[in-house]
């Protein structure tokens, strides 16, 4: 009695472990065969992979820099720049980036020109929980490379600040170039301006929805041509702050425009002078 | 050198200045308290008061002549959480009490070779960050929850007076106050701690004001104080790879560095540890309670008792006497502890 009963429970174990061998067998073939399994961040992220269609992207080369833990979702500072390797003659035109668990996963789109080559751009971010923030780079001749980071977020140590007027949107912009700029060469300029980026998303006292309001496209001109430009969305933090360099060829004027959903625009001139 | 790396080593000094003078003169809000109640020997809370006033008249200063606008601060917000700030003073002060000293003590005393400190400050840093950010968070959120909007965010807007004007009344009769003891007037290891320790106030919101101050990456205002900024050290040391270095990282790194030099510098560097399980375990319950309670209250007997009173806000003046009052009930009254 005592000694089939045991043998029954090796059996029992036996058939047990074979059953968890195939389902693990299963499993893995499954991470292999669906795309939805799959490792990387952004094939995960429905946005990122309409991107980047078939292509596969290189993992090296691109840096996101943000802070790992930050206990401030609504101003999350990011960099986004790259140093790997390109052809001759090719630059990087165009960064994407994505929040993935963010009610809108699209953050911004930049693109660049050989007069703003040098790809580093800095700006805030908003992200509602931990999550991974993912960046594409694009190149002219269609090189792409991809990165994510993980930022951590915690609730806030700091008290909502009340009352106060909110600044009028699109006052205020503020333009900063490098000084001693020479021909061909980076210079950071820095851009910020007053807007609530309100998303649409957020409710007032009385509980009614506060409408979508945000800038939606910047842009910067040397001479009439456009020399970067940034779409931007509702994960943008409020009065968006822009850093990202320019290599003028000559001296000119440089024309700064954003523009909100409502149609309106903020305009902004400096003069380039390269000596 | 750029506006955020001009604001970590102006921290660092500020933060060696403070440690040198705390490890020299022994200044502590408590010791102060202690002295007082057991031996009137008043020359330490004379040199606590001396460095409020210095500390306000020095801040509204910086105010009046318009390079620091003190509004900016986490203090003088109109919301008073009414539940949190008190409790979290109460619990500040108690802790302060059993630990045997507050947070920026704790730190000099590590740098003196007090180990027991070490203890302190683990549990103190620990407990702030499970407030602030960890699993005590939504509680503190929830009792944060029960506010109410005063009339005014600081003294002298409810009064309707220019900053200065209360400042110079208040200021001067804490500073009258403290050199009207002559054995304090005798002591000028104790006047020099109060005049220095209180000029370091303004000298850190005029560095995070004027120096940190860029159009396109402000430095967020602010001055001496050690609750949250010893959590934010020790994930500091853990996260630093992901991490900025801010103004109150360095100030707690100068200040440790401070003792420690000077400890060495005058041959008092001694280790020393527990007595027994009891005294550990004193020291561990008093650094969570000062964890907790000093995030609640949104600062230290420096934090509120210095860089908050100086702004004279209204909040700051409740956290000032709930840790008074927390702090008394742990040396004297019906939770009086006995010497361990």
């Amino acid at each position: 009695m005592h000694s089939s009963s045991s043998s029954r429970f090796i059996l029992l174990g036996r058939r047990l472990l074979r059953g968890l061998g195939v389902a693990i067998t299963g499993l893995g073939l499954a991470t292999l065969a669906l795309p939805g399994l799959a490792s990387e961040p952004w094939q995960r992220l429905e946005a990122a992979q309409s991107l980047l269609g078939d292509s596969e992207p290189h993992t090296q080369g691109l840096t996101l820099d943000l802070p790992h833990v930050s206990e401030d979702g609504s101003a999350v500072a990011l960099t986004v720049s790259f140093d790997g390797e390109l052809d001759e003659g090719d630059y990087i035109e165009r960064v994407d980036l994505f929040a993935n668990a963010n009610p809108s996963p699209e953050i911004a789109t930049f693109h660049l020109s050989p007069l703003s080559a040098k790809p580093e751009i800095s700006t805030r971010v908003r992200l509602n929980e931990t999550q991974e923030v993912i960046a594409i780079a694009t190149s002219h001749q269609g090189e792409r490379f991809a990165t994510a980071r993980e930022v951590r977020i915690t609730v806030s140590g700091c008290l909502v600040r009340a009352g106060g007027e909110a600044p009028d949107a699109l006052s205020n912009p503020r333009v900063s170039i490098a000084s001693g700029l020479a021909a061909g060469e980076p210079a950071e300029v820095r851009t910020l301006i007053n807007h609530p980026m309100e998303t649409g998303l957020r409710e007032d006292d009385d509980g009614d929805t506060l409408p979508r309001h945000i800038i939606e496209r910047f842009s910067v001109s040397i001479e009439g041509d456009t020399v970067f430009e940034a779409e931007l969305h509702q994960s943008i933090s409020a009065n968006p702050y822009l850093r990202f360099f320019l290599t003028p060829e000559q001296s000119g004027e440089a024309e700064f425009i954003w523009q909100d959903d409502s149609g309106e625009t903020a305009r902004h001139v400096a003069e380039i002078d390269l000596s | 050198m750029s506006h955020t790396e001009l604001v970590v080593w102006a921290g660092l000094t500020i933060g060696l200045v403070f440690g040198a003078t705390a490890q020299l003169s022994g200044f502590c809000l408590l010791r102060s308290l202690h002295h007082t109640q057991h031996s009137g020997d008043t020359r330490k809370l004379r040199a606590f008061a001396l460095a409020m006033g210095v500390a306000l008249l020095g801040s509204q200063a910086l105010g009046a002549s318009g390079m620091v606008s003190l509004e900016a601060s986490i203090y003088t917000v109109p919301s008073l959480a009414w539940l949190a700030l008190p409790l979290g003073g109460l619990l500040f002060g108690y802790g302060m009490a059993l630990a045997n000293g507050c947070g920026a003590r704790a730190l000099v005393l590590l740098g003196s070779g007090n180990l027991r400190s070490f203890v302190v400050l683990v549990c103190l840093g620990l407990a702030a960050y499970m407030v602030l950010s960890g699993v005590l968070a939504p509680l503190r959120l929830w009792l944060e929850s029960f506010s109410l909007t005063l009339p005014a965010a600081t003294l002298p807007q409810l009064l309707g007076l220019p900053g200065w004007l209360p400042a110079l009344i208040i200021g001067g009769c804490l500073a009258a106050w403290a050199f009207s003891g002559r054995e304090f007037r005798a002591s000028p290891r104790d006047w020099i701690a109060g005049l220095v320790i209180g000029a370091l106030v303004p000298a850190s919101w005029y560095t995070t004001g004027v120096l940190g101050f860029d159009d396109f990456e402000p430095v967020r205002l602010a001055s001496l104080t050690f609750v949250a900024p010893i959590g934010e050290s020790l994930q500091y040391l853990m996260l630093s790879t992901g991490t900025r270095l801010g103004f109150a990282v360095s100030v707690v790194g100068g200040v440790l560095l401070g003792a420690v030099l000077m400890a060495l510098l005058r041959r008092d560097f001694n280790l020393r540890s527990f007595d027994s399980p009891t005294h550990m375990l004193r020291s561990m319950v008093g650094g969570t309670l000062m964890g907790i309670g000093g995030v609640m209250s949104l600062g230290c007997s420096i934090g509120q008792g210095l860089s908050g009173f100086s702004t004279l806000s209204l909040a700051s003046l409740i956290a000032v006497a709930s840790i008074m009052l927390g702090a008394r009930l742990g040396i004297h009254g019906p939770l009086a502890l006995s010497k361990p």
